[in-house]
């Protein structure tokens, strides 16, 4: 790794999505992610980062890689699904570094690879970036470089758009902190349940997930890289953990991962994770 | 291209809820009515809703503008256009892929769905202001009536939540004046868990929204929204109704469609069930998501009906505008 490109590097999390981090009433293991993801947010803002790249598996989409040049992208997120639940809507009011967005889309392009510039009027910006910001940064001082999780894009692809994003970030001068938002396994349950219901959808999905965040822990990323593919599989994880793949396609999360908690949101296995910067 | 793991929405705990409760039947229609005007599924069409269709429509709702393209899926439509005038339905019943909810069927009973979708896909071809009219009233019987027939259900009264691309493409090409009612259902399926619908559980929703329709004396028309093969580029050429660019993604998937278009031509609509799965498995097609499957089983899987109105391939995916029509066509 070039020292520049340590320099420009502040950190990273994974971090989940699920609007039940919000929720008034939230259960346990909803009020802990939450309150991890704070911590996270602490820490990463401990490292003076000038921005946030954040990659969100809920801006889902299937051409190239989108990247938001909204400078201000504002208004309500009504979700979908979860519209009913207090957590259902949120408002949002983002700012979205543009100089350094641009620059990312260029390295992204000079990889070979499709950037696809995103700035449109009411443009919906997805839960996962709405659930995560306000927790990891409540006043706003971070400006954000927003890619989408292209969800047929390899690992790989993936991971050359961090480190596309550290080369911009080297290039415009600024320090930046990763941020992936995503879950980890996937056994959704398929009823409505009370906050205190809630429990992760499979044994064998926890032990995944904890085995996982175990070795993350010990600082074995490059195995649990090469276990991905089978962990997916298994688990049902979020987006393949491709997520994982995007942190760490900035070549610096060479040390022990924190993890801050772990725990269910409706069935699914959820984590808070962070690098430290070196 | 990443692989694509499938795993089956549910736990299957629906299976073992409450018993079916029927709703209540509406009386027949008396001696003596037009049989144009009888109540019941009158129509059902395979829709697609690629929002590239309705880009190259260039109607003043979307803001984008194109030069065309896809001619002969949007010729079909215009045939569906002019069928739908003439069956005069009382309202359009919509199962569409991309209102995407995680935990159970939704079904939208807001009486007046209005706003700008801005697609997130592809905001450069769909950004959208519409304003339709719902049939609550048979909303939420569809909604009861899948509930007790033990499927997860929730009646969408929010306002404010985004109608998806495909809803607005599908229910745009089928009627752009908006002039007739529209039950719009959600999809139980989940991109980013790679999940896709139960289509055992589309069987069920389908008929119980024949019930409803039925029950509330509602002449129908239903609509499901899906693509075919689904595989397809992933890069967009600089026009995106540049026609150079387009054809189907591969010969493998080409010919899978055709299996399943024959059945239809041949009107074996039956042996669907069983094609269904396998033409998934073979091509990715978005009848995983189970919009075809819902629309066949509300119609009751009818044998000797079905019509190809036109096949083409949109990014590289499989498309066909399909129409089954049990009265004939009039």
């Amino acid at each position: 790794m070039a020292v520049a490109e340590a320099t420009a590097f502040a950190g990273a999390a994974l971090v989940p999505g699920m609007p039940h981090l919000h929720a008034a009433e939230p259960a346990p293991s909803w009020a802990e992610l939450a309150a991890a993801t704070r911590a996270a947010g602490e820490s990463i803002r401990a490292a003076r980062p000038d921005a946030l790249v954040m990659l969100s598996t809920q801006w889902f989409t299937v051409l190239g890689h989108q990247l938001q040049l909204d400078p201000n992208p504002r208004g309500t997120r009504v979700d979908e699904n979860w519209y009913a639940y207090d957590y259902g809507e949120l408002r949002y009011d983002l700012r979205v570094d543009v100089e350094l967005t641009e620059r990312w889309a260029q390295e992204i392009e000079a990889d070979g690879l499709q950037a696809r510039r995103t700035r449109y009027d009411d443009f919906p910006i997805d839960t996962g970036v709405v659930v995560a910001q306000p927790l990891l940064d409540p006043d706003g001082e971070l400006p954000l470089a927003l890619v989408s999780c292209n969800l047929y894009a390899a690992a790989e692809d993936l991971a050359g758009i961090a480190a596309a994003a550290l080369r911009a970030a080297e290039a415009t001068g600024r320090r930046v902190a990763f941020v992936a938002v995503s879950g980890l396994s996937s056994a959704l349950t398929q009823r409505w349940i009370a906050p205190d219901e809630d429990a992760i959808g499979a044994a064998g999905n926890e032990r995944w997930d904890r085995r996982v965040l175990d070795m993350l822990a010990a600082g074995r990323l490059d195995d649990v890289l090469a276990l991905r593919e089978e962990y997916a599989r298994e688990a049902s994880v979020d987006s393949q953990l491709r997520a994982l793949a995007f942190l760490a396609g900035t070549g610096c999360l060479d040390r022990p991962a924190d993890v801050l908690a772990y725990g269910p949101v409706w069935g699914t296995g959820a984590a808070v994770i962070h690098w430290r910067s070196p | 291209m990443a692989s694509v793991f499938h795993v089956p929405v549910g736990d299957r705990t629906w299976q073992r809820r409450g018993a079916p409760g029927p709703l209540p039947v509406s009386p027949p229609a008396p001696a003596g009515a037009p049989a144009e005007r009888r109540a019941g599924i009158v129509a059902g069409y395979l829709a697609p809703h690629p929002p590239h269709l309705l880009y190259a429509e260039n109607p003043p709702q979307n803001e984008p503008r194109s030069q065309g393209g896809w001619e002969s899926l949007r010729w079909a439509y215009e045939d569906l256009r002019t069928r739908l005038r003439a069956l005069a339905p009382d309202v359009i019943v919509l199962h569409a892929p991309h209102w995407i909810t995680m935990v159970g069927h939704h079904v939208n009973c807001v009486p007046n769905p209005r706003g700008i979708s801005v697609e997130p896909i592809f905001p450069h071809l769909l950004r959208y202001r519409y304003d339709f009219r719902t049939d609550v009233d048979l909303a939420e019987a569809i909604a009861d009536q899948a509930l007790a027939d033990g499927l997860v259900t929730r009646k969408l009264t929010t306002e404010g939540v985004r109608v998806d691309y495909a809803t607005i493409t599908a229910l745009h090409l089928l009627n752009p004046d908006w002039d007739i009612p529209v039950v719009s259902l959600s999809a139980n399926n989940n991109p980013y868990y790679y999940s896709t619908s139960s289509l055992e559980q589309m069987e069920v929703l389908g008929e119980a929204t024949r019930k409803a329709i039925e029950a509330t004396g509602r002449r129908a028309v239903v609509a499901g929204s899906n693509s075919l093969s689904h595989f397809h580029w992933d890069r967009e050429p600089d026009l995106p109704e540049d026609m150079a660019a387009e054809h189907p993604f591969d010969n493998h998937q080409y010919r899978w469609d055709m299996r399943l278009l024959e059945l239809i031509r041949a009107g074996r609509t039956r042996e669907l069930r069983t094609f269904i799965p396998e033409h998934i498995e073979a091509t990715e097609s978005e009848t995983k998501a189970g919009s075809l499957t819902w629309l066949l089983a509300a119609m009751g899987w009818p044998e000797g009906a079905g019509e190809v109105l036109a096949y083409g391939s949109v990014i590289g995916t499989g498309n066909a505008v399909c129409a089954w029509e049990p009265d004939g066509r009039r």
